[in-house]
């Protein structure tokens, strides 16, 4: 009840602007920082190789298709929905640009625009029969992974697709992926994650996809128009499928197996959970999900190096999905009794 | 305020509503219906629970469409097609649940849908400038700009919801039950806000069931009764008796249900019980037969002593007796299976099924009478049931097969009350039974309390509503702080219960801006 705030002058306004700002990031994404810098020093202390070029740049190879599709996965769990279909997405996008390249040698561009149109179309597909057709995401997503991977393996025949052409080099793990030591997928993904992250937080469309998760019928009423909303954002993590298609496509040596893309969409979804955003809707980020993603590769990377049975990564991601899940609902449970 | 003003200065109509019909399905929920409001006025709108005064607020609103009739703005013919149409044309509504996104902070739910950009970001510095300005009208402190929704009271949600609403360009304010969930300390500040709403001439369209109330504050009163509006008149023609009849068609009796008058023994008894800092020392006791009535205001700890009653919450110390035996409940189930039932406060959240049909709602948490075979719920049973509870207590459905969710708040509320009656209880705990009720089901729900009384049943009813509590209770105990500070008989009168509940320093005839 400030008085003296009733001729507020500039500075005050903007002192008041930055409160009311959504804070640029938050708790649980520093203490996911806390916890890698924790496991990559633990990591360099047992395997001295692990914190060596070699070691990292494979990392962050296998960060970036996750992260990336982490990204629309976010915007789709902000607004309480979810994409079980994005593994599926994955090995059919990945499929037919690998055959395109094996039997008409596309050039680059045409063959990132044709990974990413099939993407979007498939993006697009989700949204449309989420948005409006009123049935529950999951339930839709689970349903078109199973075409998408029945699709997929037409394609694939019975066999791998052998003998891709090099033209998604400038995303492998060579020296053609990189610039000043850094893979390009990776920093792609990091452009990416900033567009997102300035969307989210600074556009009216980033903050209604909040609206809408919160309180779909209070979106509506507002004046929001939440169909199109849910429906760009499956568009949106379609079009993120086709272009992280080309980086798995990329992390082969000229051959593309039918295990491409299996199981990504628990990877994906694991690392915006463990990102904080709430898989209830209404909140998250996605340079959690981006922190998310490194905590779940680390993890991954650093059993294998150990030479620990690889099993012991699906149980670790999965303590970290508890516990971030568990901190959501205590924080919700904390906030109804208050 | 005055009629003369009002008449004599008449301003143009700002919003108008013509012939307007509108069905769902085959239910006619608006036959005929026209509504006019001027600009700097506030225009009440009363009607029975299905009179279709919701129906009209949602045409204005947009959330609706009517099928027939027309709308006129500002003297020119208009459509509002959605939501969005009606905030373009400045039309804001402050729905009777509030429509807020708990996980985001006030701030982002007051600019929602109608963010201040520049370019294509949002221009943070000029909402929180217009920020400061909104919390200021609608009494709210700069601080709160930054707490998540979901943390904040319901009063200080609806503040939110008001702030929000006049976020954008407001010509027209709809506020639909806005005091139901107030207390009356909250409803002056809202008084407050709207009379400063109207001096700058915003017309505001206010639905509510406290008839007394539109006395402080309306200027004139439109009547709605079977999906027609009957009346429109200054509301200085009228008397609330008036205004009653007008709203049921016929003539309200004023008598008191009977009350029990040969209480028995002492069912239930509270020794020097506490809880966890919500109530300390209560100590009390209900017998058979008798309707003790727990007067207090939101946050005073009555409704707290119920939860713990029920099982829902622990007690920290202190005594419970059921019939003379001490008992510790920890649930619910418990709770039922000692004869104890719960009509609880908010029954959207802990009342009812609302997808679910009438009958399953009647039944559940009975199944057991529904079996043969345990495990077994004969689905003839449940109809009967429900069947013979929709007779005797009146409720309006076109069919007991139609889900919760589709009647009125009235209704509902008896349907959540017949689950309680189905088999007959030995305590029946009831909480703001009639909150956001109309005035005939709060006499017919008043009615069934008073019969149940009547056939034995010890009666525990907490209500933050004056009237209501004098009307039904033998017996009124005054929750104030966590205390239970007076005890009242029920010719006792309404300024002496509210003082005891709100401590001397409180007038309750006071207004305070």
């Amino acid at each position: 009840m400030s008085v003296d705030q009733a001729g507020a002058s500039a500075p005050a306004v903007r002192a008041t602007a930055r409160r009311i700002l959504p804070p640029p990031v938050t708790g649980q994404e520093l203490v996911l920082v806390g916890v890698i810098v924790v496991l990559w020093v633990l990591l360099g202390l047992f395997t001295p190789a692990f914190l060596s070029a070699g070691s990292i740049r494979p990392l962050l190879v296998s960060v970036a298709p996750i992260a990336l599709i982490g990204v629309g996965m976010t915007f789709i769990i902000i607004t309480a929905g979810i994409d079980v279909s994005v593994g599926g997405a994955i090995m059919l996008c990945a499929v037919v640009t690998a055959k395109s390249l094996v039997d008409f040698d596309l050039a680059l561009p045409l063959a990132i625009a044709l990974s990413i149109g099939l993407g979007l179309l498939l993006g697009l597909l989700n949204g449309v029969l989420i948005a409006y057709g009123r049935v529950h995401a999951i339930i839709i997503t689970f349903g078109t992974a199973n075409i998408f991977q029945f699709l997929a393996l037409r394609v694939f025949g019975s066999s791998t697709v052998n003998g891709i052409p090099g033209t998604f080099d400038v995303f492998g793990r060579g020296e053609a992926g990189r610039t000043f030591g850094v893979p390009h997928s990776f920093l792609i993904t990091i452009v990416i994650v900033a567009v997102a992250w300035w969307y989210l937080r600074h556009t009216s469309g980033g903050r209604n996809l909040f609206a809408i998760g919160g309180n779909a019928q209070a979106a509506r009423l507002a004046g929001i128009a939440v169909q199109p909303r849910i429906l760009a954002a499956y568009a949106l993590t379609g079009a993120l499928v086709g272009l992280a298609a080309c980086f798995f496509i990329a992390a082969g040596t000229s051959t593309l197996d039918q295990a491409v893309g299996s199981g990504r969409e628990l990877a994906v979804i694991a690392a915006v959970v463990i990102g904080g955003t709430s898989i209830l809707g209404g909140r998250g980020s996605v340079i959690g999900t981006l922190l998310g993603a490194i905590l779940v590769q680390t993890v991954t990377s650093g059993v294998t190096q150990l030479g620990w049975p690889s099993q012991l990564a699906n149980l670790f991601v999965g303590v970290f999905i508890i516990i971030a899940v568990g901190t959501d609902l205590l924080r919700q449970r904390a906030r109804k009794a208050s | 305020m005055s009629p003369e003003n009002a008449t004599a200065t008449e301003p143009a109509l700002r919003l108008e509503l013509r012939d307007i019909v509108k069905s769902y399905g085959g239910v006619r929920a608006i036959r005929h219906a026209d509504f006019a409001v001027r600009p700097g006025t506030v225009h009440a709108l009363v009607g029975e629970n299905g009179a279709g005064k919701s129906t009209l607020i949602k045409i204005i609103a947009g959330a609706e469409r009517a099928d027939a009739g027309s709308i006129v703005f500002d003297g020119v013919a208009s459509t509002i097609a959605s939501t969005a149409d009606a905030i373009k044309l400045g039309v804001q509504t402050v729905y009777q649940e509030p429509q807020l996104f708990p996980e985001l902070s006030v701030a982002e739910n007051v600019f929602v849908g109608r963010e201040i950009k520049r370019g294509l970001r949002i221009d943070w510095t000029a909402q929180a400038d217009h920020m400061h300005e909104l919390l200021n009208t609608v009494g709210l402190p700069d601080r709160i700009a930054t707490v998540p929704v979901g943390s904040l009271s319901i009063a200080e949600q609806q503040q939110v919801s008001i702030a929000k609403a006049l976020a954008g360009e407001a010509t027209v304010l709809i506020l639909d039950e806005p005091s139901a969930i107030l207390t009356d300390s909250e409803i002056d500040v809202l008084f407050a806000v709207i009379r400063r709403l109207t001096a700058s001439g915003v017309a505001v369209i206010y639905i509510s069931h406290r008839l007394d109330e539109l006395f402080r504050i309306a200027d004139v009163v439109t009547v709605m009764r079977d999906g027609r509006t009957i009346t429109t008149e200054p509301i200085g023609e009228l008397s609330v008796r008036q205004i009653a009849e007008l709203m049921v068609g016929g003539v309200v009796s004023e008598s008191r249900p009977a009350q029990g008058e040969t209480a028995g023994e002492i069912v239930l008894e509270l020794d020097a019980l506490s809880g966890a800092d919500t109530f300390r020392n209560v100590s009390l006791t209900v017998r058979s037969g008798e309707i003790v009535g727990l007067y207090g205001l939101v946050g005073s700890g009555a409704g707290d002593i119920a939860s713990v009653v029920y099982g829902i919450d622990r007690a920290s110390s202190g005594r419970m007796l059921l019939s003379g035996e001490p008992v510790t409940i920890h649930s619910a189930s418990k709770a039922r299976r000692l004869g104890i039932h719960l009509l609880p406060a908010n029954r959207s959240a802990q009342g009812s099924f609302s997808f679910q049909s009438i009958a399953f709602n009647i039944t559940a948490g009975e199944l057991k009478l529904l079996s043969r075979l345990p495990g077994w719920v004969t689905r003839r049973r449940e109809r009967d049931i429900a069947r013979e509870f929709i007779d005797r207590l009146a409720v309006k459905t076109p069919s007991q097969s139609s889900p919760l969710s589709s009647m009125s708040g009235g209704n509902a509320q008896k349907v959540v009350l017949a689950r309680q009656l189905v088999k007959r209880p030995r305590l029946l705990v009831l909480v703001e039974p009639t909150q956001g009720v109309d005035v005939g089901a709060k006499e017919e729900i008043h009615r069934i309390i008073s019969r149940l009384a009547d056939e034995g049943t010890a009666v525990l009813v907490v209500t933050s509503d004056l009237g209501e509590v004098l009307r039904i209770s033998d017996r009124i105990l005054v929750v104030r702080d966590g205390e239970i500070t007076a005890e009242f008989r029920p010719d006792a009168t309404q300024v002496e219960i509210l003082a005891a509940a709100s401590g001397a320093e409180s007038d309750p005839t006071k207004e305070s801006a």
